[in-house]
């Protein structure tokens, strides 16, 4: 019998070493696991966005979503409060000296979280690695400054080869944050970028990729230690997990969510949601040598047509704001004197009978399959007018490749596009949208240029003003753009924790309360 | 009589240096196919993700002149021709450098293995689960062939095999998390975090094993050596466990191999509904940022997942059963 066991053979050893091996590794697995998620001590706010942050080197990347992290742990120059008002940080006034000279004064007993001190050398050393080409940094805003000069310890100028009335609005986000000269001389860009030190109210803790970064409050910041100890940025990018995980109470603040999510959070105990004015406008951009779109009176016909409030309604549950032009309500240069289009479909179908279109027409609506409610709805409307736009869906990256190319009928004679600019003056969207030869101008018009011009070289504000109105009437006349909304932005949390964004929507979260 | 019952069809007995050499020369073989493949693997990535678009446009924002798209095209290389760069890349491979990830401006290399731990983890859980629970079920599925037992294991082995991972994560989401307050719904940090996901990649996994173990193990059962056995005294436990199992488990190492392979390949959509930062989240993540380096790596790092775990398998094979002779 004896001989009928099963010996010892190879096989059950490969089998014991099949089953053994994982097990083995599991504990230390698991293990390492735990240790990574040793609650913080002190009260904690964890919030949620879709995206993780590329890197944490801020003059290293462009992206809204990553600078929503980093504008906690590092201030700018000057910044935007709560009123969507330009007010001091890092520095304290800031004046035009000339055309081509911005002078900056300095705020005192500022300290980085190692110790630092914050003076006119750091902004030197700031802004002049973010203008090294060898930093190959993707921020475009200070494209007309060519260094700073220091003027003494606490006062610095901006020398810039064009003027640039917007320069401090520009200094409120991306190029504007301060980074710290002698840390990075000794521990090198790597470094930094892994364990980033800053002047803000929150300093560096951890940065699990894909899963959350950690920041404990600034003890010694300027201004006042956030009413928190801990802030926890976590990357849910699924939106039915991050409203899960909201109500399996694992985050107390979910952000960058559509209004039409927040619906399904209705009802619900101890959910706040609430809703802010956003900036972030979209609209149709027309190919203005199309055949059919060529003519101003087909245009027209669009934006009669076009029932703005009704598609607010319809694809954001009614969180929008209509938008006259291409200049967002809170940006500088906006006239409220100029009203939209008046909803008038018989208008509408007259107008483009007198083009020539008596039995409607036919196009193509493309949009980025992230957008396909909103491009369906317009077309929906579209019909009402005899409209026939067919609904063309990309995914996200090919719509942003072709949206950025240089061919311009990359994405169709109409397409569905949205920008916010974060700078709040009326000078980014006209840019990248209007002036002639931009990679996004699909219109020209000697004009429109002129104005353009006019406001961005001159710094009076009376005068860039008056260039601005005029902007905005010959784009209402000229309707090179079908105009739609400005989109709320939407925050939703749990019943203990507040916060309120400005119209940028950053998630500047020094300000956020938790009230337990 | 060990030869009856071990091996009921004994082959030509080689002397035993003869069979160590052909072992080793078998695996030299499969190892030298194996890095063919890999060639072929990386060279279809690359042309691939070549086709699928420029990557410059959603790195840069949208109103960057062209001189800086020209500048970081020349920085990564985007402007040599496809030839030089596809030398460039195999240059690079040989050397163990899978190029910087564009998107995120660091090593691929790390930047995979920054991720691998969890999604080795959530694999290595998956797998103990479902073999915890998958080999009992189609033993006594087996055993108790065309009886009750047998019917209702193999109907929830049914609906287990098709019903979709991410579906059965929601409504975990849904009752364990959102309702129950039970377990998280996202995230990674402890163990509490790793149940669910664990569940919902395991389902399939044991439906698939379940199947082939049952399939697998009635065959064996029903053969003449079995009946042999039997009328010698043996307990049926001897029986079905001690040879019926051993014999079966052929193509149950190779389902578990094969299964291994794809949890380690990342269950890309159970790390989406969890949040699970594996390596098929940054997958993902790297195709929507046309993140070529990235892209490349991680194709080619589930090529080698899979070339190694066959490896194993066939290895394994030559040494569970030594009927089976590899590469003849």
């Amino acid at each position: 019998m004896r001989n009928l066991q099963p010996p010892l053979s190879r096989r059950r050893l490969l089998q014991a070493a099949a089953v053994g091996v994982p097990l083995l590794g599991l504990p230390t697995l698991l293990a390492g696991c735990g240790a990574d998620s040793q609650a913080g001590t002190g009260r904690r706010i964890r919030v949620s966005q879709s995206v993780d942050p590329t890197t944490l080197d801020p003059q290293k990347q462009g992206g809204m979503t990553t600078m929503n992290v980093l504008i906690n742990l590092f201030d700018t120059l000057t910044a935007r409060d709560v009123h969507n008002e330009l007010v001091p940080r890092l520095a304290t006034s800031w004046t035009a000296v000339d055309d081509h000279h911005w002078r900056f004064v300095l705020r005192r007993g500022v300290t980085f979280h190692n110790g630092e001190r914050f003076d006119a050398q750091t902004v030197k050393f700031s802004i002049e690695r973010l203008l090294d080409p060898k930093t190959q940094s993707p921020i475009v805003e200070l494209r007309y400054v060519t260094g700073v000069r220091v003027v003494d310890r606490y006062t610095v100028d901006f020398v810039l080869d064009q003027p640039d009335p917007v320069l401090p609005a520009k200094l409120s986000l991306f190029g504007g944050v301060m980074v710290p000269p002698k840390y990075l001389a000794d521990a090198g860009d790597e470094k930094f970028a892994a364990a980033p030190v800053g002047t803000g109210p929150f300093r560096f803790e951890s940065w699990k990729r894909g899963v959350s970064i950690r920041m404990r409050a600034y003890e010694q910041h300027w201004e006042s230690r956030p009413g928190y100890d801990e802030l926890e940025i976590q990357t849910i990018q699924n939106p039915a997990s991050a409203l899960a995980a909201l109500q399996s109470d694992e985050v107390d603040l979910v952000t960058g969510l559509v209004p039409d999510a927040a619906l399904q959070l209705e009802g619900y105990k101890g959910v706040r949601v609430s809703s802010f004015p956003g900036l972030r406008m979209s609209y149709l951009s027309l190919d203005t040598t199309d055949p059919a779109f060529s003519d101003v009176r087909v245009r027209r016909a669009l934006n009669h047509a076009m029932d703005v409030p009704l598609l607010v309604k319809a694809t954001l549950n009614g969180h929008g704001r209509e938008v006259p032009t291409m200049i967002p309500r809170e940006s500088f240069g906006f006239d409220p004197a100029i009203a939209p289009y008046s909803r008038d479909l018989d208008q509408a179908r007259r107008l483009l009978a007198q083009a020539g279109h008596p039995d409607g027409l036919s196009t193509t609506l493309t949009a980025s399959s992230t957008d396909a409610t909103t491009a369906q709805a317009i077309s929906g409307l579209l019909t009402k007018v005899g409209v026939q736009a067919k609904v063309s869906l990309l995914d996200p990256s090919t719509y942003s490749q072709r949206l950025t190319s240089d061919n311009r009928k990359a994405l169709g004679p109409m397409y569905l596009a949205s920008t916010t600019g974060w700078t709040l003056d009326g000078s980014s969207p006209v840019q990248s949208n209007v002036r002639t030869g931009r990679r996004q101008s699909r219109w020209t018009n000697p004009l429109a240029d002129q104005l353009i011009d006019r406001e961005e070289n001159s710094i009076r504000p009376a005068d860039r003003q008056k260039a601005f109105s005029s902007l905005q009437r010959l784009l209402s006349q000229e309707a090179p753009f079908v105009f739609l909304y400005q989109a709320d932005t939407i925050v939703i949390s749990n019943d203990r924790v507040r916060w309120t964004p400005n119209v940028i929507g950053h998630l500047a979260l020094q300000s956020a309360v938790r009230d337990d | 009589m060990t030869d009856l019952i071990a091996s009921p069809a004994p082959a030509v007995r080689r002397t035993g240096r003869n069979r160590t050499l052909s072992l080793g020369r078998t695996v030299l073989g499969k190892i030298v196919s194996s890095l063919i493949v890999l060639l072929v693997v990386a060279t279809v990535a690359f042309l691939l993700v070549r086709i699928s678009g420029d990557p410059l446009a959603l790195l840069l924002p949208p109103d960057a002149t062209k001189e800086q798209a020209d500048q970081l095209a020349a920085e990564l290389g985007l402007n040599q021709s496809l030839f030089a760069q596809y030398v460039d890349y195999l240059g690079g491979l040989v050397q163990g450098d899978l190029g910087r990830s564009i998107f995120f401006d660091q090593p691929v290399v790390s930047l995979i293995g920054e991720r691998l731990p969890a999604t080795a983890l959530l694999a290595v859980s998956s797998l103990v689960l479902s073999l915890l629970i998958s080999l009992p079920a189609g033993i006594l599925a087996s055993v108790h062939r065309g009886r009750i037992t047998d019917t209702i294991i193999s109907g929830i082995v049914l609906i287990g095999q098709s019903t979709p991972a991410f579906w059965v994560g929601i409504v975990f989401i849904l009752l364990f998390a959102v309702r129950l307050h039970a377990l998280p719904a996202a995230g990674y940090g402890s163990v509490a975090h790793l149940v669910l996901p664990t569940f919902t990649l395991a389902i399939y996994s044991i439906a698939v094993v379940a199947r082939v173990l049952r399939t697998s193990l009635a065959e064996e059962l029903s053969a003449d050596y079995i009946r042999t056995a039997t009328a010698k005294g043996l307990t049926r436990s001897q029986v079905v466990i001690g040879h019926g199992l051993r014999n079966a488990s052929l193509p149950v190492v190779t389902v578990v191999g094969l299964e291994l392979g794809s949890l380690l390949g990342g269950a890309i959509l159970t790390e989406q509904v969890f949040s699970w930062p594996g390596i098929g989240r940054l997958t993902v993540e790297a195709i929507a940022n046309r993140d070529f380096p990235l892209v490349q790596g991680a194709v080619l790092f589930f090529a080698l997942v899979f070339v190694v775990v066959n490896l194993l398998v066939d290895l394994s094979y030559t040494l569970l059963d030594p009927r089976v002779r590899l590469g003849r």
